[in-house]
Formats: structure tokens, sequence, C-alpha cells
């Protein structure tokens, strides 16, 4: 392990936004008094957490590969209310509906891969296409309704914590280690970078672009998976808006996070720390009853600001680099 | 005499690069003025300065006598200074007219007069003497009618001076031809003509005046080209220092089995009857023009494109390569690419990862992944044995000199333990003392054993580094000399080679 967190830059947009957030809590503790230092406070800010991280690697991953998902809340949301039917409607025991939910989206992250590869089209088309299918498959699988009629300990499993960590943030945080792990030792990971960072160089160094293209969009199907079972074994129903807002979140915590859209390059702490920097702006919503609408440009405008301050840097640093002189 | 267009001791700085050190030019009106250098040698930044894409650093610019600077590309337009680059300027859903008036549409009230923009694309047409309709789509236009309306484009404003940046490379013998007559036709008119081109035909064919870059020095300045000979200009482009580096004779032993062999090889793209025969520690060169299927060539052998006939023999052995992946690890043969940013390397990514991109399969120790300390060895390894200047193995490799990136390119295969590489323009762009360093290199690589397939246009450098060279022309080889390395003989025979077979193919 040590050798993973070693990596972890200590400068760029992680550590950047490791500072903004350690400020932002600092100031948000001290305004409201110290509530949010609160067992309760602090387990649901951890709890909120999860899905963000697990959707913003999702993306991250397609980005790194050079294209996009728009898939992702479509993805889950079908993916959760399959979960819940099969239990509900089918009474399939809890493990089995787990195995196919996790089925089920690495299925569908396939079947972008498969879709992209074969008809050559951009990400950005395929997804379009499947995520406006699996709307309606979501719609069929639950309709108007809210499906709960699962174990009740399901629904609050996430939510229980070891050693005052919420599960759900656990499984958030040890799935951001593995993907970490993917991008830095695995063979398969690091062509995928390659396949991102220039396509035509990475296919005259003996690498498959096509295998490349199919992993990125499977990994992402298994991490919209893992997003769904946290989603289910958190809340206390599934219905058709699960998923529904998960698409912008998951661009703006790769994107906040550092990941270039170019391609080539993964961000996983940027990401995870992105996202909390994003579920803060959240919890100061609650802590001063600000209006919904109101967060929602403010997060608009950070991703703005974050995208054009990287190209800005990217380019002052390249500028360095050019008149730096390279030690004899 | 009043000259069309004047420069004197221009000097452009970029980050780390002196592009333009004393640059002077002198132009006449109704003169073609040949703009000759090799790559890296100013000539783009010249023309690029001239026409208000970058602005110099010193020295000056005069038109008619008058000190001009143009601070962007319409100020030089409306002054009368026309240009077409090497890369296509056009967009394919205008129509003929749209294009011609593309850099600033004739108004009314703000919006296009079509009237006024039909007018001025014909006559624009009709000084250049051709004939297109002005409503045709660019998109479904030939190459060279394109050409030509990139022309009238340059020529919609005024036709004073008109720069011309490789115009021929992408058109076919007779096309060229009929552009010829139309530069010739301006310039009856009194049009002042800067043509850059690699191909010295051409220039002989043309040209009346000529300024020879050398790093980004004028070492022949607006001299009149018939009081030269090709030999002389050719020396004035390469210079003293490379004419002079000593010819290191080698010999090849042909009594074992070679490492390539092509019996008659027709591929996909078009190669027809492509016999070659290369052994370990042979230079095997492949001279030609661009577009005689070289690069082609080699991308087959590497099952990028289908061979569709014939038989490649390795080592011994006839093989069929269905892809790079089996071609790198099964046959152990690598390619050093032309274009490095686009094709050759990672800019993003570390030396490390550059170099061991190759090899990763084998660093890999199970779960625990790629052994980062065995790639930092491969890497070290091949930077002290190539003499690669980086700061450390993390150094990311879009920040290296070009010369260093395309060591690193080279090291990647080194690392893969080819038995056969084949470099493509290995030299293109970098500086001529790297040039000479990298030369040594190839030497050395091909006593150590390794079967070298060289690809160049240069011709200078094949000369001084290959054993025998094949020359190419239209996908076919049409002739193969053993090279004494003689340059003043083995370039009249090169020469000659790729002229005969002009006349057998027409």
């Amino acid at each position: 392990m040590k050798s993973l967190w070693g990596r972890i830059p200590l400068h760029g947009s992680g550590m950047t936004l490791t500072i903004v957030f350690i400020f932002g809590f600092v100031i948000l503790v001290v305004t409201s008094g110290g509530t949010l230092l609160s067992h309760l406070a602090i387990s649901s800010l951890l709890i909120y957490l999860a899905v963000p991280i697990l959707i913003g690697m999702a993306q991250m991953v397609v980005l790194a590969v050079g294209q996009m998902n728009l898939a992702i809340g479509a993805m889950g949301g079908a993916t959760s209310a399959l979960m819940a039917v099969l239990m509900t409607d089918h009474g399939l025991p809890v493990w089995a509906a787990i195995i196919a939910g996790l089925a089920c989206s690495t299925a569908l992250g396939a079947l972008n891969g498969v879709l992209v590869v074969l008809t050559r089209l951009n990400g950005f088309i395929v997804t379009l296409g499947t995520m406006t299918m699996l709307l309606g498959v979501q719609y069929l699988l639950v309709r108007t309704f809210t499906v709960d009629g699962y174990p009740d300990w399901l629904k609050k499993a996430g939510l229980q914590t070891v050693v005052g960590i919420p599960y759900m943030f656990l499984t958030a945080i040890l799935t951001a280690i593995v993907v970490s792990w993917y991008f830095s030792r695995t063979i398969a990971g690091r062509r995928l970078l390659a396949t991102g960072g220039n396509p035509l160089a990475a296919r005259l160094s003996g690498i498959s672009n096509d295998a490349s293209v199919f992993q990125a969009h499977v990994i992402s199907g298994v991490l919209v998976g893992i997003a769904s079972l946290v989603t289910i074994a958190s809340a206390p129903g599934i219905n058709r808006s699960i998923g529904g807002d998960w698409l912008l979140p998951s661009f703006a915590a790769a994107i906040i996070g550092g990941v270039m859209l170019t391609g080539g390059a993964v961000a996983v702490f940027g990401t995870v720390m992105a996202a909390c920097v994003l579920r803060l702006v959240d919890v100061a919503r609650a802590q001063y009853s600000l209006d919904t609408s109101w967060v929602n440009f403010v997060v608009g405008v950070v991703v703005l600001f974050t995208v054009a301050l990287s190209e800005w840097r990217q380019r002052r640093s390249t500028l360095q680099k050019m008149t730096a002189e390279v030690p004899e | 005499m009043t000259f069309a267009l004047e420069a004197s001791g221009l000097v452009k700085e970029f980050p780390g690069v002196r592009a333009l050190d004393g640059v002077n030019l002198t132009l006449r009106p109704g003169t073609i003025h040949a703009l000759l250098g090799e790559n890296g040698a100013g000539k783009s930044t010249l023309v690029k300065i001239i026409t208000g894409v970058h602005q110099a650093d010193r020295g000056e610019l005069r038109m008619a006598g008058e000190v001009r600077h143009f601070q962007s590309p319409l100020e030089a337009a409306h002054a009368g200074i026309g240009v077409v680059h090497q890369e296509r300027n056009v967009v394919p859903a205008f129509t003929v007219a749209e294009n011609i008036t593309l850099q600033d549409p004739p108004r009314r009230m703000g919006i296009v007069d079509r009237d006024r923009q039909r007018r001025m694309a014909s006559e624009a047409l009709v000084t250049l003497g051709v004939d297109i309709d002005l409503d045709a789509r660019v998109g479904d236009l030939s190459v060279a009618q394109v050409q030509l309306v990139e022309i009238a484009k340059a020529l919609a404003f005024s036709s004073q001076v008109l720069l011309l940046d490789e115009p021929t490379a992408s058109l076919t013998g007779s096309e060229a031809e009929k552009l010829f007559e139309v530069l010739q036709t301006l310039r009856d008119q009194g049009t002042a003509i800067v043509f850059v081109s690699h191909k010295l035909e051409e220039v002989f064919a043309i040209c009346d005046t000529v300024t020879v870059l050398r790093d980004g020095v004028s070492v022949l300045e607006s001299a009149t080209l018939r009081e030269h000979s090709r030999r002389q200009i050719v020396d004035l482009m390469v210079g003293r220092e490379l004419a002079e580096q000593p010819v290191r004779h080698r010999t090849v032993d042909r009594s074992i089995t070679a490492a390539l062999r092509l019996e008659r090889v027709n591929t996909g793209l078009g190669h027809r009857d492509v016999d070659l025969v290369v052994y370990p520690g042979e230079i095997y060169g492949l001279y030609g023009l661009v577009g005689a299927g070289r690069s082609e060539l080699a991308r087959c052998l590497l099952g990028l494109h289908p061979v569709t006939g014939g038989q490649i023999v390795l080592d011994g052995t006839p093989v069929r390569i269905r892809n790079m992946e089996e071609a790198l690890h099964r046959y152990r043969i690598g390619y050093v690419t032309e274009d490095r940013k686009e094709e050759g390397l990672f800019f993003e990514m570390p030396v490390r990862h550059n170099v061991a991109v190759t090899v990763w399969r084998r660093l890999s120790r199970g779960i625990r992944g790629v052994s980062q300390r065995a790639e930092n060895d491969v890497t070290s390894r091949y930077v002290d044995q190539l003499d690669i200047k980086v700061a450390s193995n993390q150094q990311l490799v879009g920040t290296l000199s070009g010369g260093n990136q395309q060591k690193v390119s080279l090291a990647k295969w080194l690392a893969a333990d080819t038995q056969l590489l084949i470099m493509d323009e290995p030299t293109v762009g970098v500086d001529v003392r790297t040039k000479a360093d990298f030369h040594e290199l190839i030497l050395d690589l091909a006593d150590r054993g390794l079967a070298i397939v060289l690809i160049s246009s240069d011709l200078p450098e094949m000369i001084a580094l290959a054993d025998r060279i094949s020359v190419m022309k239209e996908y076919r080889i049409v002739g193969t000399i053993d090279n004494n390395k003689d340059y003043p003989k083995m370039s009249v025979q090169i020469m000659d080679a790729i002229h005969e077979t002009v006349h057998t193919v027409a």
C-alpha cells in the first residue's frame, strides 16, 4: 500500500483540492458552531460521498481512453431497478440479485464498448444512444412506483459503520485504491492510457486500441455497478429517478479532479478529492438552507473555472519546459 | 529598380531555438524565386514572418521601399501578399467563390455581398487562366483543382507577392505541369513569386532566382539560379560538415541466412512484385521520392495493411504477419516512425513508459504488476547506451529536444530486442550535430548484427549509411545498387535509376 499512497502527487489538482476541502470544512465547522463534527454529521458527509466518487471514476476511465460515457446515470438507474425488481417481484435472494446487478452493469459497459469498436462511432454518440434506451428500460422495470419490497437490513447495510466509517464510503475508497493500482501497475491499465494518449503510437507499439476502448467501457460498467450497489444499500426504495442526477457530477468530479478530456491520463486521488469538495458545497447548502439552484450555479462555475485554470497551467508549463535546458 | 519585397537581417527566436538568425531576401516583380533549405532550416518561419503569422524579433521588411511589419495574416493579405501554405486551408463544405474570398468576404451592411463575392472570385480565376465552376463545392473538386482554388484565394486581394510552400507535394506530374503554367502566367503579369520546394528538378525548371537557408541563416542570397549548378546548391543546403564526414566502409556477410527476404510481394496498397533481401548486420536503403510507396511497404510488413501475394521470409521461415502485436512480439520487427509526435511517442508520458511500452509483458510480475525497478533498469540501460539527455527517467517525453525524442523512439525497439528494424526518415527535423550522432548510432547497431531497413529521402544520408540501395518508384522497386559511399558517383546512379523508369512507366 505504501507505494500506492507514495504515488499520490504532492502537487497538482489532488493536492490543491485537499487544501480547498480542509479550508472549506474548517470554515463550515466554525460557522456552524461545531455541529458538523458530530458523529452523525460526519457519517452523513461520508455516506453521500460514495456515489460521487464511484461515478466520477466511472467517467474518468472512459475519459482516459479519450471518450465519454453519457450513459452512466441511465446504466446505474437500470441496474438499481433490476436488482430491486428481482428481489421484490421475483423473490431472488439478496446475494443473487447483487450478482445479477453487477453482471448487468458490466454487460452494459461491454455493450457500449462493443458498439464503439464495431461501429467506429464516437463513444459520445454511442452512449447517448444507450442512455436513451436504458432510460426506457428503467421505466419499464419500475414504472411510476417506488420498489422497496426487499429486506430492510439491506436498505441500511451501507449506513452501518466500522470504527465510525460507513461501509459505503469504505467500499468507494477500496475501489479507488484498486483503480489506482490498475492504472499504475497492470499492463492492461497502462495500455489503456497509451491508447488514450496517442492511439497511432499505441498501435505501432503493438497495442490493440480496440481492446483498450472495450476495456475502458467494461470497467466503467463495473464501477457503475458498484455505485448501484451502494445506492440500493442506502436508499429506502428504488424509483425511476435513481441515476437521473449522476451524469453531471460524474464529469464534474473527473474534470475538477484533473483528468484531461483529450485522454491519456487519470487522476484517481484528484477525482476523489473533487467529489469531496463538491460534497462540501452540498453540506453548505444544507447548513445555510441555500437554494438548490444556486448550488448548481456554483458547481457549474467551479467546473468551468477549474478547466480553464488547468488549461492555462498546462500551457504555461509546456512553455517552461520548452525553454528549460536539459542538463548535460 | 524597386523590389516587390525586401527582407534584411531577420531574426526570430522561439523558446529554446533561434529559428532565423539573420536572413536577407530581395524579391523582384515578375520573377519566380526559389527558397531552399533542409528541414528545420527556417523556410516556414520566414514564410510565416513575411505573411504576418509571426513577427520578427529583429530586422526589417520592406514593400516597394516602405518598411512594413504585419501584425496579422489579414494585414499582409491586404498589403498584397498572398500565401498558399503546405497544409490545405479550405472549407470543403463551402463553394469555390466562398473559399476564394474566405479571408475577408465582401460585405454590404454586414451581410455577405454575393455578387461582389462571385466577381472577385471570378477575377482571381481569370488571372490564373483556369476555369473552375464558382458554385461547385470545394469538397467535390480534385486535389489539383483545390490547389488552384488556394492560389486564387491567395490572389483575391491583389497579386504583388505570392508565396507557395511545397505546392506540388500532393500533385501528380501532369498536375504539377499545369500549376507551373499558371505560375508562369502570373510571373509574366508581374507577380513576384516565392517557391518553396524540396524537388530540385522543379526548382531548376521554373525558378529565376534563389535563396538558400541553412540553420536559420541565408547562405545564398537572391542569386540568379542559372549561375549555380545543382551540386553547388545541394552543398549549400546540407553544408560542409556533412559532406566532409568520414566515410565508414563496412562489409556484410551475405553467406548466412537473410534476416528478411521478400519474394514477388504484392500488397493491398498497390505494391507489385517487390523483391528484396536484407542480411543481419546490413543497412538496406530504400530510396525514392515522397509518395513512392516506401513507408507504405513498411506498414504492410508490420501487418497494418494486407499482403496480397508473394512471400515474406523471416530468418529462413515463410511467415504471415497479421498485426503489429505479432510483428513485434513474435517476429521481433521494430518500426521507427517518421512522425515522432503523431505516431512514435506518448508525449504526456514519462521516458520510462515510452521506452518500456514494448516490454511491459516481460516486466510484469503477476499480481504485483509491472515491476517499477525492472522498468527503470531497462530505461536506464538504453538512456546510457544511446546517450539520451534526460533529467530523470520520469521526465515527460514531450519536454525533450527533437533529437532526444528520436532516440527514445529508437530505444523502445532496442528494449524489445528486435532483430529487424525499419527506420523511416530517422533524422528528419533534428539538427546537424544530432544527425551525425544518429548516423554513428545506426552504423553501430548494424555492426552489432541488427538488420536495418533505412527509408530516407535524404540522399547524402542514404549514401553515407546504406550498404545497398534500392530505388522505389510508384510502388515498385526499379533498381538495386551496391553502395560504394562515393557521393558524386552514387548520386548520379540513383538519379538515373529514378529517371530511367520515368520512360519505362510512360
